[in-house]
C-alpha cells in the first residue's frame, strides 16, 4: 500500500488550535471520522494544583483565550461557593456584563470564520472590522483586549463610571445594526445557505445522548442553556430568551449564536439600566479556604463548561478538573459527519465553533486505493466550490 | 543578489499555534484583517509553509507540537525568520514547568524577534514583523 | 420532587449534602453503576453526561471517579461517585449507554489510568505526550512529580 502524504500548512488564518480529524472516504462520501488530539494539551490540570488559590485565577483564564472571563468566572465562582464567599451585586452585574461582551465578540468571530470557511472572503473581512468595536469595549471595562484578568476572589478588579456606560452603549447600537445585517445574510445569501442548509444534521435525541453542549445542543431544538437553567452571577435577576432553533443543521447552529448576539446587547444594555451600586471587591484578598468541593457550571459562548473543585484546606487546591465545552462537542460530535461530503467536513467542525481546532490537518483516506493525503480545512474548503 | 533583501517587501506570514489559549491566535488574526491594514508593508499570509518567508509562532510548544513545528520550519524556503509572539512563545510563560510543555519557541526552532505580551495588542505584533524587516537592513 | 431523585433514592442509595443548590450526589459502588445508569435512561428525561471527574485520595489510597449527569427537563445534576482501589482502578464503561461519556472515559483513562472495562477505545497519548504515556505513567496521579 503506498502512502503519500501531501502536508499543506498547518497555520491557518482562521481556526486556530491544532487538531487532525483522520477522515475515511469512500469517494466523495465520509464513512469515518477519527479525532487525534493532544497538540494543545498543556497540563494545566496538574499546573493548578502546584499554584496558590487566587494565583490559579490567571491559569485558569488562560486556558482559553477567546472564553478566558468565563474560565475565570467558573474557578472564582467555584471557589466562593466552597468558602461561602458573598460577591456583592455591583461585581456579580460587572462580571456579566464583561461575560456577554466576550460572547458577542466569540459568536462575532466564529460566524465570520464560518464566512471565510465557505468562501465568502469578503463578508469574513467585514465581521472582523465590526468585532473590532467590541475588543474596544472589552478594553475600555477591563483594562485588555483579550485576556482580560478582571476578576479576584470575592469581586471584580475595576470599577465602571458613566463616561464609559455613554460609550459602551452608543457603540453598542451600531454593532447591533450590523448584526443584524449579517442575520440577514446568513439566511438569504444564496453561497451561504447553500453550504450550510441540511448540512451535519443532528437529531435532539441524538444531540442529548452524546451530550452535545451549547449553541450546538439548542441548534437542535432543545432548549438547555445554563444561564436560565442553573443562574449564576448576576443572571437569575436579567431577562432574556434562550434562543433555539429546530433543524439541527450548520445553519441553525450559526443562526443560534447570531440571536444570541442580538439577545446579548439587550443584556448588556439591562445591565447599564440597572447596576447596583457598592463596593466590587472584598477589603482583604482571599487566601485560604477550608475543606469542601463545588461542581461549578457556566454558560460559556461554547456551550457549559464545567469545573470540579476539590478543596483539602490550606492554600492550594486539591484537584481542579477542568471540562470545555468543546471537548464534548468535537469528540462526541463525530456523530454529524455520517455521510458527509468531503467539502462538508469543515464546515460541520465550524459549526461546533470548535475551540481547540486548527493545525487543522485533516487526513484523506481513499478507501478504494489506499493513498493517504493530509489537507488542510482549507484545501478542503475549497473542494467545495 | 541579496535574498534577504527581496523579501523585505513583501513577507509571507506563516501562522502556527504551538499550543496557545488562542489570545494571542485572534489577536495574530486581527493583524491581518483590513482594521490595523498589513498589506501597506507587503505582510499576506502564506497559504502553505513552502511560500512563507516568516512564520509566527504562538503559544507555549507543547512535546507533540514540537514535532510538527520543526517539520513546518524545514519546509519553509530559506531566507526565512521566526517570531515568537505572546509570553508562552518566548518562555512557556504561565504553562513553563508543566510535564507536557517544552517552554518557549527557541527550545525546537531559532527565533528572531520576540513580541511580549499577553497576548501582545495587533499593533505590537506588525510592529514586531516591521522591527524584523529593518533589521535586515 | 424530581424523579430521577426519587428513583435513585427507591434504589437504596444515600444523598450526600452538597452546599450549592441543585446538586445531588450519591456514592455507587462500581458492580451496580450500570443498573444505575441505565435505570436513569430509562426514566424518559433528557440526561447528558457532563463531565466524568476523577480525584486521587493517594493516603487513603482510592481513586475517585464522580460521573456528572445532568438532567435537562428537572434542571438538576447528579453526580454518582464511585470510589475505587488505587492499586487496581477498575469500573464499567457506561459509555454504551450514554455515548456521550465516550471523552471523558478516554481522559479519565490517559491522565489517571482509570480502566473502563468493556471500552475497547481506550488508549495512552489521546492527551499525554508520548514519552510519558511511554513511561506508563499517568501525569494527574498524585505521585507524579513534574
Amino acid at each position: 500500500m503506498s502512502l503519500i502524504e501531501i502536508p499543506v500548512g498547518p497555520q491557518h488564518p482562521a481556526l486556530h488550535e491544532p487538531i487532525l480529524l483522520r477522515v475515511r472516504a469512500d469517494g466523495e462520501r465520509v464513512v469515518g471520522i477519527q479525532v487525534v488530539t493532544g497538540y494543545n494539551h498543556r497540563g494545566v490540570e496538574k499546573l493548578g494544583e502546584r499554584s496558590t488559590w487566587s494565583k490559579d485565577v490567571f491559569l485558569y483564564s488562560r486556558i482559553c483565550g477567546i472564553c478566558n472571563t468565563v474560565h475565570a468566572q467558573t474557578y472564582t465562582q467555584g471557589v466562593e461557593a466552597i468558602g461561602g464567599i458573598e460577591v456583592p451585586p455591583r461585581a456579580q452585574y460587572l462580571r456579566t456584563l464583561v461575560m456577554e461582551l466576550e460572547r458577542i465578540h466569540s459568536h462575532i468571530l466564529i460566524c465570520a470564520v464560518m464566512a471565510e470557511v465557505v468562501g465568502f472572503d469578503s463578508l469574513f473581512m467585514l465581521m472582523m472590522r465590526d468585532r473590532e468595536p467590541v475588543m474596544m469595549l472589552k478594553e475600555l471595562v477591563t483594562g485588555n483586549r483579550v485576556i482580560a484578568d478582571y476578576y479576584v476572589l470575592g469581586g471584580v478588579r475595576r470599577d465602571l463610571d458613566e463616561v464609559k456606560k455613554d460609550k459602551i452603549l452608543k457603540v453598542l447600537e451600531g454593532v447591533e445594526a450590523r448584526v443584524k445585517y449579517y442575520k440577514k445574510i446568513f439566511m438569504e445569501d444564496y453561497t451561504i445557505t447553500k453550504r450550510l442548509l441540511g448540512v451535519g444534521v443532528i437529531k435532539p435525541s441524538e444531540a442529548v445522548a452524546y451530550s452535545l453542549v451549547g449553541p450546538t445542543l439548542r441548534g437542535s431544538g432543545v432548549k438547555s442553556d445554563v444561564r436560565a437553567d442553573d443562574p449564576y452571577a448576576a443572571y437569575g435577576e436579567i431577562p432574556f430568551n434562550v434562543v433555539t432553533y429546530s433543524d439541527g443543521d450548520s445553519l441553525s447552529r450559526m443562526l443560534v449564536r447570531l440571536d444570541e448576539t442580538l439577545e446579548s446587547i439587550e443584556m448588556i444594555r439591562y445591565i447599564i439600566k440597572h447596576l447596583p451600586e457598592g463596593p466590587i471587591a472584598p477589603k482583604t484578598p482571599i487566601r485560604t479556604l477550608h475543606e469542601g468541593e463545588a461542581f461549578s457550571r457556566v454558560e460559556a459562548p461554547r456551550g457549559e463548561l464545567i469545573y470540579h473543585i476539590v478543596s483539602k484546606g490550606g492554600d492550594k487546591p486539591y484537584r481542579v478538573k477542568v471540562r470545555t465545552p468543546s471537548f464534548n462537542n468535537i469528540i462526541n460530535g463525530v456523530i454529524a459527519y455520517r455521510d458527509a461530503r468531503i467539502a462538508d467536513v469543515p464546515v460541520i467542525l465550524t459549526s461546533f465553533d470548535p475551540c481547540i481546532s486548527c493545525t487543522e490537518r485533516i487526513l484523506v483516506i481513499d478507501e478504494r486505493n489506499g493513498s493517504t493525503k493530509v489537507l488542510s480545512l482549507k484545501d478542503l474548503s475549497r473542494w467545495g466550490k | 543578489m541579496n535574498k534577504v533583501k527581496l523579501i523585505k517587501y513583501s513577507p509571507w506570514l506563516l501562522h502556527f499555534n504551538t499550543g496557545a489559549c488562542n489570545g494571542c491566535d485572534i489577536e495574530v488574526l486581527a493583524a491581518l484583517t483590513p482594521y490595523y491594514d498589513p498589506e501597506r508593508f507587503g505582510v499576506k499570509l502564506a497559504p502553505n509553509p513552502r511560500h512563507a518567508d516568516v512564520m509566527v509562532v504562538t503559544g507555549a510548544v507543547t512535546k507533540k507540537a514540537a514535532e510538527r513545528l520543526k517539520r513546518l520550519y524545514d519546509q519553509m524556503p530559506p531566507p526565512k525568520f521566526v517570531i515568537a509572539v505572546g509570553a508562552c512563545a518566548i518562555s512557556g510563560g504561565i504553562f513553563s514547568g508543566s510535564y507536557a510543555v517544552l517552554n518557549g519557541a527557541d527550545k525546537a526552532v531559532p527565533v528572531d524577534m520576540y513580541v511580549p505580551g499577553c497576548p501582545p495588542r495587533p499593533e505590537a505584533i506588525l510592529y514586531g514583523v516591521v522591527k524584523l524587516l529593518s533589521k535586515l537592513g | 420532587m424530581s424523579k430521577a431523585v426519587e428513583f435513585l433514592r427507591s434504589l437504596g442509595l444515600t444523598c450526600k449534602e452538597v452546599k450549592q443548590a441543585r446538586r445531588y450526589v450519591f456514592e455507587v459502588s462500581p458492580d451496580k453503576l450500570r443498573v444505575v445508569v441505565t435505570g436513569l435512561i430509562k426514566l424518559n428525561l433528557n440526561i447528558y453526561s457532563s463531565t466524568i471527574s476523577v480525584v486521587d485520595y493517594i493516603n487513603e489510597g482510592v481513586i475517585e471517579v464522580n460521573y456528572c449527569l445532568w438532567v435537562i427537563d428537572e434542571k438538576l445534576m447528579i453526580v454518582l461517585r464511585v470510589r475505587v482501589p488505587r492499586d487496581s482502578p477498575k469500573v464499567p464503561t457506561i459509555h454504551d449507554i450514554i455515548p456521550g461519556a465516550l471523552n471523558g472515559e478516554l481522559e479519565a483513562y490517559d491522565l489517571f489510568g482509570v480502566v473502563f472495562e468493556g471500552n475497547d477505545k481506550l488508549r495512552r497519548g489521546f492527551l499525554v505526550p508520548l514519552d510519558i504515556a511511554n513511561q506508563g505513567v499517568f501525569p494527574l496521579r498524585k505521585d507524579f512529580k513534574v
